[in-house]
C-alpha cells in the first residue's frame, strides 16, 4: 500500500514512462452470506446460478446483488433474469451509491514517488425477495 | 450486451434503431416532470448543467433520468451528482427490460445484396426519480435522502441475524472479525430472542 505518497484530488493525465497504474481494490464491504457481488471475470450463468441457489435454498428471505461500475448491467441482468425465472412471486429494490476508489501510481524511475489519486465509481444494490402472498 | 463481432452480424451495418416508447414506472407524476433520456453518447457535463438548472427553480420539485443498456451507469452517475450538489434528495429506482428494434442492412457490395435484418433485443434499463418532496418509502427501490451506510440499516441487519438465530443456526450474533476488516454494529437483542 503506497500509503507514504502524495494524493491528487483532480484527475490528471499520468505519463507511462513516470508511473505505472495499479488499482486498489475497493474497500471490503459487509458480507452477510445472502450477499452477492458481481463481477465481469466470472461466467455471467454461473453468477446467475449461484443466485438461484440462494434463493431456492429457503435459508433466506431474500438476497442483496451488488454490482461496481461495469459490473452494474451484469446485476441488474442477473436481477431481472431472476425476477422472469421466478413466476411473478419476486420483486426488486434497487439502491444506488458511490464507491470511492483509490489508484496508486508507482513510479517507474528511482526518483519517482509514489502517487495515490482517487476516484468515484457508481455502484448498485439490489433486493431481490419474495412478495408476500396476500 | 452483446458485441457485434460473435452475434453473426459481421457482414451488416446498423442503419436503424428504435425504443419502445413506455410509460415512466412511478405512480402520479406530473404530466409535465423533467425526463432526463440518457444516451451511450450522452456528455455528463451537458446532462447536469441542464438538470441542475432545472432543479435550481422553487418550483420544480422532481426529475427523472433514464437509460437502457450501456447509459445505465451513466445514468446512475448523473443520480448520484445530483444528490451530492442538492441535498435531501428522496429517490426510487425502477429496473426493467427496454425493447429495441435495430434494422441491419447487408455490407456485401456485390448483387443480390440480401434482405434486411430487424432484431429485437431486450436490453436491462433503469429509471430513477429524485424528489425534494417525500415519496411513499413502501415502494420497492425506494432510498431515503442521505443515507450514510446506503445498503442497510443497523436495525435491519441485527433482524436478519436474529431471525437465523431462532431457525436453531448456531451463529455469534455480530461479532466482528478484525481479519477481513468488515464494518459490523454490536447491537444488543432483546432478552427474548437470546438463547
Amino acid at each position: 500500500m503506497a500509503d507514504g505518497g502524495v494524493t491528487l484530488a483532480q484527475h490528471r493525465e499520468i505519463d507511462p514512462a513516470e508511473f505505472t497504474l495499479r488499482k486498489r481494490l475497493p474497500r471490503k464491504l459487509p458480507q452477510r452470506r445472502n450477499d452477492v457481488y458481481v463481477n465481469m471475470k466470472t461466467d455471467f450463468r454461473a453468477q446467475l446460478a449461484r443466485c438461484q441457489r440462494l434463493l431456492e435454498g429457503g435459508e433466506f428471505n431474500e438476497i442483496c446483488i451488488h454490482g461496481l461500475g461495469l459490473a452494474i448491467n451484469r446485476a441488474i441482468n442477473i436481477a431481472l433474469q431472476l425476477q422472469g425465472n421466478g413466476l411473478g412471486a419476486l420483486r426488486l429494490a434497487p439502491n444506488t451509491s458511490t464507491v470511492e476508489l483509490v489508484d496508486d501510481l508507482e513510479p517507474e524511475t528511482d526518483q519517482g514517488e509514489p502517487v495515490s489519486r482517487t476516484r468515484n465509481n457508481s455502484a448498485i444494490h439490489i433486493k431481490v425477495f419474495r412478495a408476500d402472498p396476500q | 450486451m452483446q458485441s457485434t463481432r460473435n452475434s453473426g452480424l459481421e457482414k451488416f451495418k446498423k442503419i436503424g434503431k428504435t425504443e419502445e416508447e413506455s410509460p415512466l414506472p412511478f405512480p402520479e407524476l406530473p404530466p409535465d416532470v423533467v425526463e432526463m433520456k440518457v444516451k451511450e453518447g450522452s456528455k455528463i457535463r451537458n446532462l447536469m448543467g441542464f438538470a441542475m438548472s432545472r432543479m435550481e427553480g422553487e418550483s420544480t420539485r422532481q426529475i427523472v433520468f433514464s437509460g437502457s443498456g450501456r447509459a445505465v451507469t451513466k445514468t446512475i452517475t448523473c443520480v448520484e451528482i445530483m444528490k451530492r450538489k442538492v441535498g435531501g434528495l428522496h429517490q426510487v429506482t425502477k429496473l426493467r427490460y427496454q425493447s429495441l428494434r435495430e434494422v441491419w442492412e447487408s455490407r456485401e457490395q456485390r448483387e443480390p445484396k440480401g434482405e434486411n435484418l430487424t432484431v429485437h433485443r431486450n436490453v436491462p434499463s433503469i429509471c430513477i426519480l429524485l424528489s425534494k418532496d417525500p415519496l411513499d418509502p413502501q415502494q420497492h427501490g425506494y432510498q431515503p435522502p442521505e443515507s450514510l451506510t446506503g445498503l442497510w440499516t443497523p436495525e435491519e441487519d441485527f433482524i436478519e441475524e436474529a431471525s437465523l438465530s431462532l431457525r436453531g443456526a448456531k451463529r455469534p450474533l455480530l461479532s466482528p472479525s478484525p481479519e477481513s476488516g468488515s464494518k459490523r454494529l454490536s447491537v444488543e437483542p432483546p432478552q427474548h430472542l437470546v438463547d
